[in-house]
């Protein structure tokens, strides 16, 4: 038994994980060019960010054995991939695409700060729910959804802070209270899940054991059912809240880094 | 004057956290009650559902009362000022209803940690409304003295947002106690 | 200002102006800022006053093994309140007090956002005050469960006496007070700055009055609800922390330190202002470094809500837990070692003019980094366990509290006393009170880190003859009537320098923020004209117009 074995099992190439993939890729080919600069090497790296997590043995321990490594790839698709994809879509595209009549209506709808935050804390908060989440690991198509509507959900909520077109990003100190707000939800829903007890989760309390890992995980790296639902809600609750952080103070450094105009927009916003 | 506003919005953000804390600690002994009564045996949530649609309905009516004053139709902002505070009074009483119903039961704040989360909660709540309920009927007399023409008044506005404050907490605070015990 | 209302006053009208003849009620009913501003500055002088002797009582009664000066029940009492009253009668209403005067000089306001409720904010602190320490008049005196009352020593059946019920009661009235001056100090900095003043260009005292203000809302609610559900168990028996009764004991811990962590921010972050206003003025060059100052502020304000559980690695939350929460805290240690770089370089290569405030702002990197290094140390989860609850940890929280927030309010004492008055201090006073300082600071804690790494508890009344430990606690004890012989020397000089102290002038330091544009002390209205700003430093500007810190910003009306 060793932890290379849990490297080796399961790397499941599931078709619509590709697919999704491939889509994501084409739209960009067809939307943007194939010139290499750096929206579109943040953009591929957000696809194959993305890739990783749905394929590796990441999807298969989250999904079969471990929350934990569920929340590792939950961070990744809600978090860490849309800001990626994000940074990769160049203004001009953004433009173009708002111009099409219903995408830029319904990213009118969308992107409303609220509404996005909302979206956004909502589907952790909602994908967690211990019901909904035991569903989701029964049934093949939920759990497709889950992991597609993350990203998605994930775009949306980025987008009132870092949407490719600059000037309709809120303010630094706006963004900070929208993006500390977001820490503040997930941080409560991290803090009840650590502190909940073993077992909110009932599909990881006595996993089916398909690829024989269950030994390695529970006898040599001590993982119980109690430390791994630990590992997930704190995963969700320091790491996730870091990521919220740091991007408050790229907001920062980008208001600092841009010229001033003498009046500033926090005011103009304030009043 | 931007500032008034301003300053109700920050308000309310910081009373947000408090009103989180409460249900978090309600959170935290839901479940962890061992004997004595809980929400599921105690609680009734249609007829509190009924009340709590009264509530709901005086956000609607201080939203028109903002649009008459908007509107500087007065006698009207005076009329919807007035159903707004009947109708939060009709929410108090059916939270005093519903309290004076467990006390009779020997269901306290000290019984057992369901009593105390859920007094402490529906009560900072029930606090929370009555201080709106002050506020209210002071704009209502300010205004049947010839107050607030309109079209603009900081007075009735920041009013409005704390009352739909209160309001919203109460949506949470019904999910959290009633919704969840029942109808999950 | 056309729609007027009849009936409901705005704040738009002119305040009144005070009479010259009405004496104590020219005070008592004042609005303004600056009264107010000095108002709790007295007042905290008051508390810290009684803080200090409290502590010298403890200090004293330490100063021997099984020595009998005070009984155990007096000792619990007095460390109790000594805490309490440092942290939220002491620090934190100097800290806002300082704001409530300087924030509107600085950006070129006539007065706060919201005057009256500014008052109300300064009459509840004194509120609380006074009921806190009213309970040393009650049948069994002050509370004595140590100043974050873990439950369930607070809790009915193990205090029976009066004594929390006026702590939570007081520490709430202040809480309220707390959030209202930072709602307050948020609306006033964001609507109430000069044109061309942008969020860019606020002196970064004011940035960090800005951060605390968010942190006071934000943070003061968690505990406010933790001391209304105290208060609930006290007085009407609910059951929220008696486990005996279902409650839960670690709740209140949580509760605690949620608001207790970032409190200790609040504490020390305006502090970080001033320290950040003195240096350049006295290194003759503009800060280093002005984003990063205030970007990290940000960094640290956010930070710190999440790091709470670290004060309760010893709980048992579990090994997760505390590897997750150790990473955390340590994780603080980057933007406060930014800002200790900053305050560095901006030195470096100055002209360093060493008056009192300066010396005050050195020692303040010095004592602080020390603080902050042996709170790095804890925060590593096997060091905290061995001395979690000794004093080490009580030699930690004074170097950052004394060292960093203590010594950060001197250095501004000394630095704007002839704005609040007119006059200069005295520097062959302030710099006999500096040395002092220094000799009885690190004489009274330094010996604490051995102290409690050989094995001393905190908040034992007394303690058995081992070795070194009797000479250590008198070194320590010497120190600290050295140190107190340091505030008599610091509040001569007050007293002396309020009334003979040579005539300061507007602008003494050769300052370069707005508030040394107004009068010493400053007119009722503070400014005749605002100077224009077109920079972070808008008397430089004004004085060298050739050399201006923005060549090509824009002038604003």
């Amino acid at each position: 038994m060793e932890i290379l074995q849990l490297f080796n099992a399961g790397w499941s190439f599931e078709p619509w994980a590709l697919v999704f993939a491939s889509v994501l890729v084409g739209a960009y080919l067809l939307g943007v060019g194939t010139r290499l600069n750096r929206h579109s090497v943040l953009y591929m790296s957000g696809v194959l960010v993305m890739l990783f997590a749905l394929v590796s043995p990441l999807d298969y321990l989250g999904r079969h054995y471990l929350f934990s490594a569920h929340m590792i790839q939950h961070i990744l698709l809600l978090l860490i991939v849309p800001l990626l994809l994000l940074f990769g879509i160049p203004k001009s595209t953004a433009e173009k695409l708002l111009k099409i009549e219903p995408i830029g209506k319904m990213m009118r709808v969308l992107s409303y700060p609220p509404v996005a935050w909302f979206l956004g804390v909502g589907a952790m908060w909602v994908w967690h729910m211990p019901s909904i989440h035991d569903m989701a690991l029964n049934n093949n198509s939920l759990y497709i959804t889950q992991l597609v509507s993350f990203v998605l959900i994930g775009m949306i909520f980025w987008w009132p802070v870092f949407t490719p077109i600059e000037n309709r990003r809120l303010n630094p100190l706006t963004g900070t209270l929208y993006l500390a707000s977001a820490c503040l939800g997930c941080t409560i829903l991290g803090m009840l899940i650590t502190f909940a007890g073993a077992g909110l989760y009932t599909a990881y309390i006595n996993p089916v054991d398909s690829a024989g890992l269950l030994a390695l995980i529970r006898n040599d790296l001590c993982i119980t059912p109690g430390v791994d639902q630990q590992i997930g809600g704190l995963t969700m609750w320091v790491p996730g809240c870091l990521i919220y952080l740091s991007a408050s103070m790229i907001t920062l450094a980008q208001w600092y880094g841009a010229p001033d105009e003498g009046v500033s927009a926090a005011r103009q916003e304030a009043a | 004057m931007a500032d008034n506003k301003m300053l109700i919005k920050f308000f309310v953000a910081s009373e947000s956290i408090f009103f989180i804390m409460l249900i978090l600690a309600y959170v935290n002994f839901k479940g962890t009650v061992v004997d004595g009564p809980t929400a599921e045996s105690s609680l009734n949530p249609y007829v509190t559902g009924i009340f709590s649609l009264f509530l709901l309905a005086s956000s609607f009516t201080i939203w028109l009362a903002g649009k008459s004053l908007r509107a500087k139709n007065h006698t009207m902002m005076k009329v919807w000022l007035l159903v707004t505070i009947v109708l939060g009074a009709i929410f108090i009483f059916g939270q005093g209803r519903e309290w004076a119903g467990l006390i009779e039961q020997n269901i306290t704040i000290s019984r057992n940690v369901f009593g105390t989360t859920f007094f402490t909660l529906t009560g900072f709540h029930g606090f929370h409304v009555c201080v709106g309920l002050i506020m209210l009927s002071i704009l209502l007399g300010l205004a049947l003295f010839g107050d607030f023409k309109g079209p603009r008044s900081d007075g009735v506005e920041v009013i409005s947002i704390y009352w739909h404050f209160v309001d919203g907490v109460w949506i949470v605070v019904y999910s959290v106690i009633y919704v969840w015990a029942f109808f999950l | 200002m056309s729609r007027r209302l009849p009936l409901v006053p705005e704040n738009t009208e002119p305040l009144p102006s005070l009479k010259e003849n009405q004496g104590m009620l020219a005070w008592v009913s004042s609005v303004d800022h600056k009264q107010i501003g000095l108002m709790y500055l007295m007042v905290t002088m008051v508390f810290f006053v009684v803080g200090g002797l409290e502590a010298l009582l403890m200090r004293i009664q330490l100063s021997q093994p099984e020595f009998n000066f005070i009984s155990p029940e007096v000792y619990n009492q007095l460390f109790t309140m000594h805490g309490t009253t440092m942290i939220f009668f002491v620090v934190m209403p100097f800290l806002i007090g300082v704001g409530v005067y300087l924030v509107p000089l600085m950006i070129g306001a006539r007065d706060m956002a919201f005057p009256r409720l500014n008052a109300l904010s300064f009459w509840l602190v004194v509120f609380g005050g006074i009921l806190i320490y009213y309970s040393f008049l009650t049948q069994s005196g002050a509370p004595d469960m140590g100043w974050f009352a873990y439950s369930p020593l607070s809790e009915k059946p193990f205090s029976l006496n009066k004594g929390p019920t006026y702590w939570a009661l007081g520490l709430l009235a202040t809480g309220i007070s707390s959030v209202a001056s930072g709602l307050n100090n948020i609306v006033t900095i964001l609507t109430m700055r000069t044109p061309g003043m942008t969020m860019r260009r606020i002196p970064l005292f004011v940035w960090m009055i800005l951060v605390t203000s968010f942190l006071l809302i934000f943070v003061i609610p968690i505990i406010a609800s933790a001391f209304a559900m105290m208060l609930l168990d006290r007085l009407l028996e609910a059951t929220f922390f008696t486990p005996a009764h279902g409650g839960s004991a670690i709740l209140w811990q949580h509760f605690f330190w949620g608001f207790g962590h970032p409190e200790v921010y609040i504490l020390i972050l305006p502090a970080f202002g001033i320290i950040s206003e003195v240096i350049p003025v006295f290194s003759r060059k503009p800060i280093f470094g002005y984003e990063f100052v205030a970007g990290s502020t940000v960094a640290i304000g956010l930070l710190s809500l999440g790091v709470w559980a670290h004060h309760m690695f010893a709980v048992g939350l579990g090994d997760v837990t505390n590897l997750y929460f150790s990473l955390a805290s340590m994780l603080i240690a980057i933007p406060t070692g930014v800002k200790v770089l900053n305050w560095v370089a901006t030195m470096w290569g100055g002209k360093i003019i060493f008056a009192t405030p300066m010396l005050f702002a050195t020692a303040f990197i010095i004592e602080f980094v020390m603080g902050g290094i042996t709170g790095v140390a804890i925060a590593s989860v096997p060091i905290d366990w061995v001395v979690t609850d000794s004093y080490f940890i009580v030699a930690h929280f004074h170097y950052v509290l004394y060292g960093g927030s203590m010594f950060a309010i001197f250095a501004g004492v000394y630095y704007w006393f002839p704005k609040f008055t007119g006059r200069m201090m005295s520097e062959t006073l302030g710099k006999w009170h500096f040395w002092l300082t220094i000799i009885g600071f690190n004489m009274t804690f330094f010996v604490q880190h051995f102290l409690g790494v050989m094995g001393m508890p905190r908040r034992i009344y007394t303690y058995q003859d081992f070795p070194y430990w009797g000479s250590m606690n008198l070194i320590s004890t010497i120190g600290a009537v050295v140190l107190a012989l340091s505030v008599l020397v610091f509040m001569w000089n007050v007293h002396v320098s309020r009334k003979r102290g040579k005539k300061a002038g507007n602008n003494p330091w050769d300052a370069w923020t707005l508030e040394w544009a107004a009068a010493s002390p400053p007119a009722v209205h503070n400014f005749d004209l605002v100077p224009p700003v077109r920079g972070r430093r808008p008397l430089w500007d004004l004085a060298h117009p050739e050399q201006p810190d923005e060549p090509n910003a824009k002038v604003v009306d």
